[in-house]
């Protein structure tokens, strides 16, 4: 298997107020070609920072990332145009209508005019949307503003698509349309990043599982290896079983 | 990333600010109306007083009658805390072009001209005529000195004061249009630039934005372009309505006062994202622009000028770029200067521009 993001040694410290905190603690590990990947792990650990340090966002304190062997130090203006990021705040301009924030996006990924209405109307038909494609998005509701976001991050066709927590706060329907979109993209041969709380969807999404606590990744495996290996009837136990009971800050 | 590009992304962020701008009619409208409301109330309804206003007299004359003239004059102290009005200094054999370009340099706010028969032609009983020279692009301190010297010269008799003068006839307001100009801008390009991107972390879009291939580079270099479209519009839009509305006589070059607001308006837009970069939303924003642009507004003699201040606030003044723009303003709109005269206002606010902009792009971050 092919590697397209290599992480070694990864640390991320912050300075808060004169307090030092670790939030990423020697990390080492790799995405391959074609896989969708997924983190797990309770709050605060440390699952979102890695994320932002992959998306080229924040900088690594110390430790290697390489994305379709760019480093993210000194190459993230290679990385940036290969990748597509879906974030966690779904971030539209209120004031501009859907395809409008597509265009802004397409444009700002320098998608050819012709090929990006195209494909703009392709995938507003594709999530349902296109009846509100003229309509400000300051009106939409969560379910579709996730997917609206989801097309803002593929016009480009990135060869890997970062989605943090695609499904929280969605309903059902809304859920099994994003995972529908996930395996789409994946077969399509993008490969696929992200983090999410939910279990259930890890399980049936993921090629492979990381769990992460306390800034250490604590296991990384496929699912069916990961329940079997620790005697657990679900990713719940799983979960359980590396990150223990305790409720985090 | 090459230039051509960053054009390309600065011009395509510029493009956006100005679409969602349009669809904020609540701001749209008193972005415009704003300064032309503050000209017509402010413009009717203030006027100042005067405090050490420097006065030059010029005595050519070595009799009895202008010794005791000058005397009085030197006297004289107004009413505010025993403070005198003005702070008088003498000199003779002054041509009236001489001094009129010792009040262009704004080292005197008026001279008076005392010709070498004055005396004589009192002692005679004869009619006799002054030259009262003032700087009247600052309406409120030389109407003041006007007044007082036809006040003075009432008790003497037959002396005809000549008061010509040098800017044309002015007002208050033709004093105050160019001050809430600067005051516009100042206050226009820090507050919308800071508060556009307050809102966009707040919502997320800025973060958005730097996800995507752009460089934090070009982000800053199109909200400037829109900054600098926007906030030259309104000064043209203020200048004419101060034209319809109030009949402002504006007497400088449309060229260097454009050239002052550029650079002033990278200096506001420089603050704006310094400031922005301190706080995480818009209501932080707007309580920090409160604490910054309120004293900017109402120390720097929009309203009146700086001479009738005590000490103190106009060594404040002077720390403050609104200060040095306004002062640009005046020279050029109202006493029709160009850019002698205005250098070293010039000089200061382009220092203001690198300083803020420098500042800017290092605490822009495209960090979340």
């Amino acid at each position: 298997m092919e590697p397209i993001i290599e992480v070694k040694n990864l640390v991320k410290v912050f300075h808060s107020r004169g307090r030092k905190i670790t939030a990423v603690n020697d990390v080492s590990f790799d995405v391959f070609k074609g896989e969708i990947f997924g983190m797990i792990g309770p709050n605060g650990a440390g699952k979102s920072t890695t994320f932002s340090m992959l998306t080229t966002l924040i900088k690594p304190t110390s430790g290697i990332i390489k994305v379709s062997g760019f480093d993210v130090d000194k190459q993230d203006d290679k990385i940036r145009p290969l990748i597509g990021i879906v974030p966690q705040k779904l971030s539209l301009y209120p004031l501009l209508t859907a395809r409008e924030n597509l265009e802004l996006m397409g444009n700002l990924y320098n998608v050819p005019k012709n090929v990006m209405e195209e494909k703009i109307d392709y995938y507003l038909e594709l999530v349902g949307l296109e009846a509100s494609a003229d309509r400000y998005t300051g009106g939409f509701s969560g379910g579709m503003k996730q997917r609206l976001s989801v097309i803002a991050a593929v016009l480009h066709d990135p060869q890997i698509l970062f989605w943090d927590e695609p499904s929280t706060g969605l309903d059902p329907q809304t859920r099994s349309v994003i995972w529908k979109l996930a395996r789409k993209f994946n077969d399509e041969g993008k490969t696929l990043v992200f983090t999410t709380h939910y279990m259930e969807e890890a399980d049936n999404l993921c090629d492979r599982v990381a769990v992460m606590d306390s800034g250490k990744m604590v296991a990384l495996d496929n699912p069916e290896s990961l329940k079997e290996s620790t005697g657990s009837a679900n990713l719940e136990e799983v979960f359980v079983h590396f990150t223990g009971e305790e409720v985090r800050d | 990333m090459t230039i051509r590009t960053e054009l390309r992304d600065s011009l395509i962020v510029a493009k956006k600010e100005f679409k969602i701008l349009s669809r904020k009619k609540a701001l749209v409208i008193p972005l415009f109306l704003f300064p032309i409301i503050m000209i017509v109330f402010f413009g009717y309804g203030m006027g100042g007083t005067v405090k050490n206003a420097p006065i030059l007299i010029v005595n050519d004359d070595t009799g009895r009658a202008s010794s005791f003239l000058v005397q009085e004059i030197g006297n004289y102290s107004g009413k505010y805390d025993g403070n005198p009005m003005f702070s008088v200094t003498y000199t003779k054999d002054m041509s009236q072009s001489e001094a009129e370009s010792k009040i262009d340099a704004g080292i005197y706010k008026g001279v008076l001209l005392i010709p070498h028969d004055y005396s004589d032609s009192i002692a005679k009983n004869e009619s006799t005529s002054l030259t009262l020279l003032t700087d009247s692009s600052d309406t409120t301190t030389s109407g003041i000195i006007v007044n007082f010297m036809k006040q003075l010269l009432a008790k003497t008799g037959s002396v005809i004061l000549n008061v010509p003068n040098i800017y044309g006839n002015l007002e208050y307001l033709d004093f105050l249009t160019p001050g809430i100009i600067a005051l516009t801008v100042f206050m226009g390009s820090v507050a919308t630039t800071g508060s556009a991107i307050a809102g966009e972390k707040e919502d997320g879009t800025l973060v958005r934005m730097l996800m995507t291939p752009v460089s934090k580079r070009s982000v800053i270099l199109g909200k400037t372009i829109y900054q600098l479209i926007l906030q030259l519009a309104r000064a043209v839009v203020l200048i004419f309505a101060a034209y319809l509305l109030v009949g402002f006589h504006m007497n400088g070059s449309w060229l260097i006062i454009a050239l002052v607001l550029v650079i002033f308006t990278l200096g506001g837009v420089g603050m704006g994202i310094v400031m922005s970069s301190r706080v995480e939303d818009m209501e932080s924003f707007f309580q920090l622009n409160m604490l910054v642009t309120m004293p900017s507004m109402f120390v720097t003699g929009v309203f009146f000028p700086l001479s009738s201040v005590p000490n103190w606030m106009r060594y404040i003044a002077y720390c403050l770029p609104l200060t040095y723009a306004i002062d640009a303003m005046r020279a050029i709109m109202i006493k029709g200067q160009g850019l002698n005269a205005i250098s070293t206002d010039l000089i200061i606010l382009s220092l203001f521009a690198i300083v803020t902009f420098t500042l800017g792009v290092h605490l822009f971050r495209r960090e979340a």
